[in-house]
């Protein structure tokens, strides 16, 4: 063991001092995956419209089943010979430009689910479309391989699934100051002093105790650590550029959390889609190119890894109030320094062969590619996680 | 009935009680308190806020206001709009702390969590959606159904108004039952898309009436769930209610809101096969709270309160007035939940998914942050805690703390000379955790005001 992990590791310890048993319990220590690689998840919530995302502009099909919404041929960002991407795209260009983008086209899951909350509980947990987990896919990575609790971090003020473990749950903060300074309560420490374990397993009762401690102790670590570095870099004034640059603050003081999870909601283009996804767009990509360049700066880029998402794409026929329905197939994003696969990792949707629904049809499982990311990136088991073998893609 | 009982009751029916109503409940019988308690929900008040400066802009449509008025004009009037729905949120809170309807406002709040809307824009609207959730809180669920269906705001959020012949748009018809009647999985996607049919050209007047606009409304056969006719949005209703599916599911919600976050089969079946029958909400929960094993031990204090039934029941024993409008916002927001603002269609999730350990530190602070400056007096039996003094010597320097009016000398009249196990019954209906319990004995017990708050701020209490 080097130095300095030995004394982070004994100055973690000596913050358990007198957290009960099941905090200290992290299973596999001994297993512990790579420690400076990062995974960054943003999450667009809504559903976002792929198509007219990364636009198939040669395609026929396309510009017919979608007469006002189809984005016209001279109002994107060409890439090849069959795909552009949407003209707020610029900065995700430049992203793409340098070799840092993999467009991964085509991913889904057999039977696909069109309810948002199902859809995202899928993903988030990482299940078949016919069963249901109650812990996450980073929950039980963070239970398994974690050091901590804020070994994943969530940028919001609540928690969501996918960072919920059976035992240990990830850390919920966009602030970490406000909760640092309610964990500080010396009531509070009072109470969880006088905690013996022995007491702490009732039902609801045991779960608000355990969540006490489990924020006790990563509180002060999360504030006193992230406090050591202040971005200087100008994000976008909106609530998903502050917390893409929390996360910088976060990665760049060499906070040990491994995985962050961000959610950008408003893609339900149910009506009027044109200018609110251009907008939503154009605070994704403008946002991006400041975290990768704040990063950069950092030298931390090339030790984290972006991965973007969406619970569905939208139907390829346009609806009746200028917007799209929910569909199922989308492009995933992967970001990263050192990708092996750059651009587009596989080939365009297939517009003439769409499910009965008139969606797309999935070619890659979404779980391959949390598969390869477990394994290549984070290094550790993926069926340990996955509960079972997903094919590996190369695009890392 | 015992204490501990009615206490119990009056958690899950409104937002716990105060001693002096606890002490007049005391001297009545069971089916007393129970044909009081619904008695006292029986007539209905609209809750209502003074909309006169909005007149101008009442019962009018777009094409009418862009007539009226310039788009700096209309801009300003949204605005204003937009203010009033923030004082619709403070004005329902306060209205769930008002003594009487207990019962109806409770329900009316659960309602709302099942016809998950939202509606920022038009203050009209959302005030008549608010209110047609009060009405009916009690009611017949079919009545019910069949009017959010028809809401403007409902229409709107979940776009059925764009829901034409030519081009059906699924949205409300996948949530209606998906979230709000049958549940995923007990419906197939051309069930929707037929369903999604039956409502096409439902819309609204530009007084907020339900209007059905004929030439966008499809007229057709349609067959769903294994029925075929000229269906129209009320057939689906009643076919959807034919379901026993659909009787579970709102009883699988009652139950999880109203009894036990665990749900025992044996007594879901049961509440089932009572609200199968006649789908009359007010029948249903009068067989709840009537039945013995709602009383059991092992439904007392076990569920998670919401952020709105810690917020209440703390100003229950407390009354407390929020001098910022802002601030008492931003409570809401902090803690996961703003009134009028769920963050989707699926609405709160509720139990465990309220806490995290931002939300619950948070929570546990959220008592002495309304009532005591923020501060959690600390003084154990025999010990003098330095670094608690300097805690608060530094704290109190630089923070804002939530500015409100509480009226502690009430409180002192009523409170002042219960004992401290009389009034850790009255607060914690909870077990409490042995090693917490023994910190709490060893703590000096200086006033009741102080300990109110102290047992405000474990664990416990937020339980209910």
């Amino acid at each position: 063991m080097k130095r300095r992990d030995f004394i982070k590791q004994s100055s973690l310890a000596s913050s358990l001092f007198f957290a009960p048993n099941f905090i200290k319990e992290f299973e596999n220590l001994s297993k512990q995956s790579s420690q400076i690689k990062k995974l960054v998840i943003i999450q667009l919530s809504g559903g976002n419209d792929g198509l007219n995302t990364i636009i198939p502009y040669t395609n026929d099909i396309y510009y017919k089943n979608r007469p006002k919404l189809a984005i016209p041929k001279n109002n994107l960002i060409k890439v090849t010979d069959d795909l552009g991407f949407h003209e707020n795209l610029a900065h995700l260009k430049n992203i793409y430009d340098q070799g840092y983008l993999s467009i991964i086209n085509n991913v889904g899951y057999p039977n696909p689910n069109r309810s948002h909350f199902r859809s995202t509980d899928i993903w988030q947990t990482a299940s078949n479309s016919d069963e249901y987990f109650n812990t996450g896919w980073i929950g039980r990575y963070i239970e398994k391989f974690g050091k901590a609790p804020y070994s994943g971090i969530e940028l919001d003020d609540s928690l969501s699934l996918i960072m919920k473990g059976e035992n240990i749950n990830g850390i919920a903060t966009k602030n970490p100051r406000t909760l640092f300074n309610n964990t500080k309560t010396p009531f509070f420490n009072k109470v969880i002093k006088q905690q013996t374990d022995a007491h702490l397993s009732e039902h609801n009762l045991g779960y608000l105790y355990k969540t006490m401690i489990e924020a006790k102790s990563s509180a002060k670590y999360i504030y006193e650590t992230s406090k050591t570095y202040t971005s200087k870099f100008q994000y976008p004034n909106n609530p998903f550029g502050k917390q893409l640059k929390t996360t910088s603050e976060f990665i760049n003081s060499n906070l040990e959390s491994k995985v962050y999870y961000v959610s950008m909601g408003g893609f339900d283009t149910h009506a009027n889609q044109s200018n609110r996804q251009s907008r939503l767009l154009k605070t994704y990509s403008e946002s991006l190119e400041v975290f990768i360049d704040d990063l950069k700066q950092n030298d931390t880029f090339k030790d984290t890894l972006i991965l973007t998402f969406s619970e569905f794409g939208r139907r390829v026929q346009q609806n009746a109030a200028g917007g799209t329905d929910h569909g199922a197939a989308n492009n995933v994003f992967i970001i990263g320094e050192n990708l092996k696969k750059k651009g587009f990792y596989n080939t365009s949707p297939n517009l003439l062969n769409l499910d009965k629904n008139g969606d797309l049809i999935h070619s890659i499982d979404f779980r391959s590619i949390y598969a390869t990311i477990l394994e290549k990136w984070l290094e550790v088991d993926d069926i340990s996680i996955l509960n079972k073998s997903f094919q590996k893609l190369d695009f890392i | 009935m015992n204490k501990r009982q009615i206490i119990h009751l009056f958690w899950r029916a409104n937002f716990g009680l105060n001693i002096e109503e606890l002490s007049k409940l005391e001297l009545k019988s069971k089916s007393e308190i129970l044909s009081e308690l619904f008695l006292d929900s029986s007539e209905n008040t609209d809750l209502k806020l003074d909309l006169n400066g909005l007149s101008e802009i009442e019962n009018k449509s777009n094409k009418e206001l862009k007539e009226k008025f310039t788009q700096a004009e209309i801009n300003r009037l949204k605005k204003i709009g937009q203010k009033k729905v923030r004082e619709l949120n403070y004005a329902w809170i306060n209205r769930l702390k008002e003594p009487n309807n207990k019962l109806r406002e409770k329900m009316a709040l659960f309602w709302a969590n099942v016809f998950v809307c939202r509606d920022n824009n038009q203050i009209f609207h959302i005030q008549q959606y608010n209110n047609i959730l009060r009405k009916h809180a009690l009611g017949d669920f079919r009545a019910f159904v069949k009017a959010i269906a028809k809401e403007p705001s409902m229409s709107k959020y979940l776009n059925n108004r764009q829901n034409i012949k030519q081009k059906p748009n699924e949205n409300f018809a996948r949530e209606l039952m998906e979230l709000f009647t049958l549940g995923i999985g007990n419906y197939s996607e051309q069930d929707i898309k037929e369903a999604a049919r039956a409502f096409t050209g439902w819309s609204f007047d530009e007084k907020g009436n339900f209007k059905l606009r004929k030439n966008q409304h499809d007229f057709g056969l349609k067959t769903f769930l294994g029925k075929t006719g000229y269906f129209d949005g009320e057939d689906i209703i009643d076919i959807i209610l034919e379901q026993r599916q659909c009787a579970k599911f709102i009883c699988t919600k009652i139950y999880t809101y109203f009894i036990n976050p665990i749900i025992d089969e044996k007594r879901l079946e049961e509440i089932t096969e009572v609200f199968f029958k006649d789908y009359d909400i007010s029948n249903l929960m009068k067989y709840i709270f009537s039945s013995n094993w709602f009383y059991n031990e092992e439904n007392i204090g076990v569920k998670i309160k919401s952020p709105i039934e810690l917020l209440i029941g703390i100003q229950k024993i407390v009354p407390v007035k929020f001098n910022k409008k802002k601030q008492f916002t931003y409570l809401q927001k902090m803690m996961g939940q703003t009134l009028l603002y769920p963050e989707n269609v699926s609405g709160w999730k509720g139990g465990r998914n309220w806490i995290d350990s931002n939300t619950l530190m948070f929570r546990m602070k959220l008592a002495s942050l309304i009532l005591n400056d923020a501060i959690i007096n600390l003084e154990e039996k025999g010990e003098f805690e330095a670094s608690f003094d300097a805690y608060y010597k530094k704290l109190k320097k630089k923070n804002k703390f939530i500015k409100t009016t509480k009226n502690w000398e009430l409180f002192q009249s009523k409170y002042k000379n219960l004992k401290p196990k009389e009034l850790t019954d009255l607060l914690i209906v909870s077990k409490i955790n042995k090693d917490t319990e023994d910190f709490l004995n060893n703590l000096e017990k200086k006033s009741n005001k102080d300990f109110c708050v102290q047992l405000m701020s474990i664990p416990e209490y937020q339980l209910c």
